[in-house]
């Protein structure tokens, strides 16, 4: 058997990453340093600078508890860093808004609103009319596989189900930067796969930047055009990784094409290089 | 034809109440004595209250004044409950002072609200307030504490106020506590009603019972015990309904039986 690079060559990447890239988000030199209960410092993250390009699908992956979750919240405005600065678009970030749509690991649903009422909270916020807000939505549930859940409460859905309306509540309102916390993570195989794609495809219609966070190392390649891996105690970036592979990707011929293997297998001999302690701060 | 479980649901307080009854009608008949009417005496004097227009006035005029302080107190304490449970500073101020006034018997405050304001209506509404506040309050602010961080940080990324969000998701993600204090609030209304009409005597349905007690009509204080209690039952229960029907979002999805077999 003969693993053959699909038409790689015909592929053609997309107009917009050809363009001079412009940074959207700019993380500079961000510290946070929690108080614990102990009354002793918990350093959570360490001098991390990242910039985000506009329009760019960044992953975020690291061992559980390296502060991944935590550099996500000082973008979306939700925590302020202890030192450094986040910027977006050259603006100080002080405060959450719109612009940045955050799906948290932990759903964060309203559990007053149905499926649909979840849904269409955000546009309806924005001032988008219900009849229009209410067909958006239906058509973003749609997408997410939860047909025929509208009007179900978030107690009567599954963890899978909810990790899906907390997706399909952010894509509403249609945020420029999409800040994802492990989202595809309380999914089977099969569905997930399925919204890795829809994600893809969502991606590359409105270019959006995404900031991803994951600890799977094939997903991060799968989606990623940047993999930054982080390391624990104190949270600090080891490596940023560029994956060039092109783009549209189709799953199963990427899974063939030898560059993404060796993507994902250095990764991976990475990640147990530091799980050894082999490498030093 | 009724499931066993549903014979059960509704036989069950009917046999309970006639239970009672009887051993009420046994015990009086037993005693024998002036102060403790028999069951059915006490019954048949109830028609003749609620026959009287005055009794009904009174009656009426108690109702008002429940309302008033329970709506007063619910709309002063579940904003205020609320505001202490999303803000350590005004957590910090109020807490003091609701610990004075928590162990405080709101009616012994009466003699001095009495002082001040007379013993007119707007005395015994405040002591149906001040009794009805502290248990909305509590939940409040328990509810409003309880509520899970990244649902108001979701509601921040969409745009909303910091009022805006107290309003669209503390207030709903709270309202099952909030509905728990106020069905407490409900009861404790019935009960200080009562006691404000016992101390400041001078209408209401507090103030039948006590002036019957005052003539010795037994039947008629028996009467009036049984008439309050009916009104409470039913309160509640209408409470009950109007609660189930709020949150029923909330509510455990599966019953879950115990057994104990
Ligand atoms: N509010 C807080 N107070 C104190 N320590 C915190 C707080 N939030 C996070 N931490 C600490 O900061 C570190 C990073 O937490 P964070 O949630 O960002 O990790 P993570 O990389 O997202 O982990 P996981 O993959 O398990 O979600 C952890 O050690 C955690 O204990
Ligand atoms: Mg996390």
């Amino acid at each position: 058997m003969t693993i053959v690079p699909a038409r790689s060559s015909e592929w053609v990447r997309p107009v917009a990453q050809q363009e001079p890239a412009s940074a959207i988000i700019e993380i500079d030199r961000v510290s946070q340093v929690f108080q614990t209960s102990a009354r002793k410092d918990h350093v959570a993250l360490s001098d991390i600078s990242l910039t985000i390009e506009e329009g760019a699908f960044v992953s975020i992956l690291g061992p559980s508890g390296c502060g991944k979750s935590t550099l996500l919240y000082i973008v979306g405005g939700f925590v302020s860093p202890t030192s450094g600065a986040a910027k977006m678009k050259g603006q100080a970030i002080t405060a959450p808004g719109p612009d940045r749509g955050p799906v948290f690991q932990e759903f964060a649903l309203f559990p007053w609103k149905t499926v649909l009422g979840n849904v269409m909270y955000g546009p309806r916020q924005q001032g988008v009319r219900a009849t229009e807000a209410e067909a958006q939505s239906r058509a973003l549930i749609e997408m997410v596989g939860l047909k025929g859940y509208e009007n179900f409460y978030p107690k009567e859905l599954s963890g899978g189900m909810k990790q899906r309306v907390a997706l399909a509540r952010t894509l509403a309102y249609h945020p420029e930067v999409l800040l994802m916390d492990e989202p595809f993570g309380a999914l089977d195989a099969h569905t997930r796969t399925r919204l890795q794609n829809d994600l893809l495809n969502i991606w590359e219609r409105d270019r959006k930047t995404v900031l991803f966070v994951t600890h799977s190392v094939d997903e991060a390649v799968f989606l990623s055009d940047k993999v930054v891996m982080m390391s624990k105690s104190p949270g600090r970036i080891r490596q940023v990784i560029d994956i060039d592979l092109p783009r549209p990707r189709r799953r199963n011929e990427l899974l063939l094409d030898p560059r993404y293997q060796k993507y994902v297998v250095d990764i991976e001999r990475m990640f147990d290089e530091s799980d050894e302690g082999g490498v030093s701060a | 034809m009724m499931s066993p479980a549903a014979v059960t649901k509704y036989a069950a307080p009917v046999l309970a109440c006639i239970g009672l009854l009887a051993v009420w009608q046994v015990a009086s008949l037993a005693l024998k004595n002036d102060s403790f009417p028999t069951a059915i005496e006490a019954i048949s004097a109830i028609p003749s209250i609620l026959g009287d227009k005055e009794s009904l006035i009174n009656i009426l005029a108690s109702l008002r004044r429940m309302a008033m302080g329970f709506g007063a107190a619910v709309l002063v304490s579940i904003p205020l409950g609320l505001l202490m449970g999303r803000s350590a500073a005004i957590a910090a101020f109020f807490n003091p002072l609701l610990m004075v006034i928590y162990p405080v018997p709101k009616a012994a405050l009466m003699p001095i609200i009495m002082l001040w304001l007379g013993v007119g209506d707007i005395t015994k509404t405040l002591v149906i307030f001040l009794g009805v506040s502290l248990p909305v309050i509590y939940h409040s602010f328990e509810g409003a504490k309880a509520i899970e961080e990244k649902m108001l940080w979701s509601g921040a990324a969409m745009g909303l106020s910091p009022l805006q969000r107290l309003v669209r998701i503390v207030l709903p993600a709270a309202l099952p506590e909030i509905l728990t204090g106020c069905r407490t609030g409900l009861v404790l209304a019935l009960i200080t009603m009562i006691t404000s009409e016992m101390i400041a005597r001078q209408s209401g349905a507090g103030n039948i019972l006590f002036n019957a007690l005052d003539m010795g009509q037994y039947d008629t204080v028996f009467a009036m015990i049984i008439i309050v209690g009916a009104m409470g039952i039913c309160l509640d229960a209408i409470f009950e309904r109007v609660r189930a029907r709020l949150v029923r979002w909330s509510e455990p999805q599966f019953d879950m039986p115990l057994s104990f077999s």
